[in-house]
């Protein structure tokens, strides 16, 4: 299930294009996302995202494998 | 043997991280929400308490074992994935509160970014194996594996704008 999951929902332009226009409908402009925001948070926040994205991966890659290994025995 | 697993996120919900300046001190006398018992009024406070109770999810899981041999069961562990989307929350809530300053604009746009992932869902399972030899049983969770995935492309997509990445 995780593949298909992964596969179909949701594709990752769909979540751009509503991030992007919940922002603009707030009226926030990219500039000033970018300029409230120092060097050093900027550290801290992609050190935040890249432990989450190993996270993420590793939680679905559990998944997988599981099925994987179910499926071999068949 | 019986297994049991009940989870509810909405218990483990931490709902506290967007407000860091929209609470000024009040003079309890003089506001007029504390002398009508009113507390409901500042829009910027009403809308933060369901902000996040938007994910609502319950997760539970009976399994019944009577008189077999030999059953193998492998069930996912909710109790991480539902960790890791808190997490998710957080991290979304903590970009926005950082590159957002106006506290108004931020509330509104993080209950908007929440209600995409807005998956009210139930997920019950009751499996019961009676007079059984030799039988393997396994259970997923795929709503929470989905709404991770959400989540995590909406953080990515957030943290792509503000030029982090």
């Amino acid at each position: 299930m995780s593949h298909s999951s992964k596969n179909h929902f949701p594709s990752e332009k769909v979540v751009q294009v509503m991030v992007d226009s919940i922002l603009r409908k707030n009226g926030v402009k990219r500039e000033e996302l970018k300029s409230n925001i120092s060097e050093e948070q900027k550290q801290m926040l992609k050190e935040m995202v890249e432990d989450l994205r190993k996270q993420v991966e590793a939680f679905q890659q559990s998944n997988r494998t599981d099925e994987d290994s179910d499926e071999l025995r068949d | 043997m019986t297994i049991y697993r009940r989870m509810n996120t909405k218990d483990r919900n931490p709902n506290f991280f967007f407000n860091d300046d929209d609470h000024n001190e009040v003079d309890v006398a003089e506001d007029s929400r504390f002398r009508d018992n009113d507390f409901f009024s500042d829009d910027a406070i009403s809308q933060e308490a369901d902000q996040l109770s938007f994910m609502e999810q319950e997760s539970a899981e009976l399994i019944w074992v009577k008189e077999s041999c030999n059953i193998r069961i492998t069930s996912t562990d909710t109790q991480a994935a539902v960790s890791l989307q808190a997490a998710l929350q957080v991290a979304i809530g903590l970009v926005l509160s950082i590159s957002i300053l106006d506290g108004d604009q931020r509330e509104k746009i993080s209950q908007e970014l929440l209600q995409i992932s807005d998956v009210e869902q139930t997920n019950r399972q009751k499996i019961f194996i009676y007079n059984t030899k030799d039988a393997r049983v396994r259970t997923v969770d795929t709503d929470i594996a989905i709404n991770i995935q959400l989540l995590f492309q909406i953080l990515l997509t957030l943290v792509v704008l503000v030029d982090i990445l």
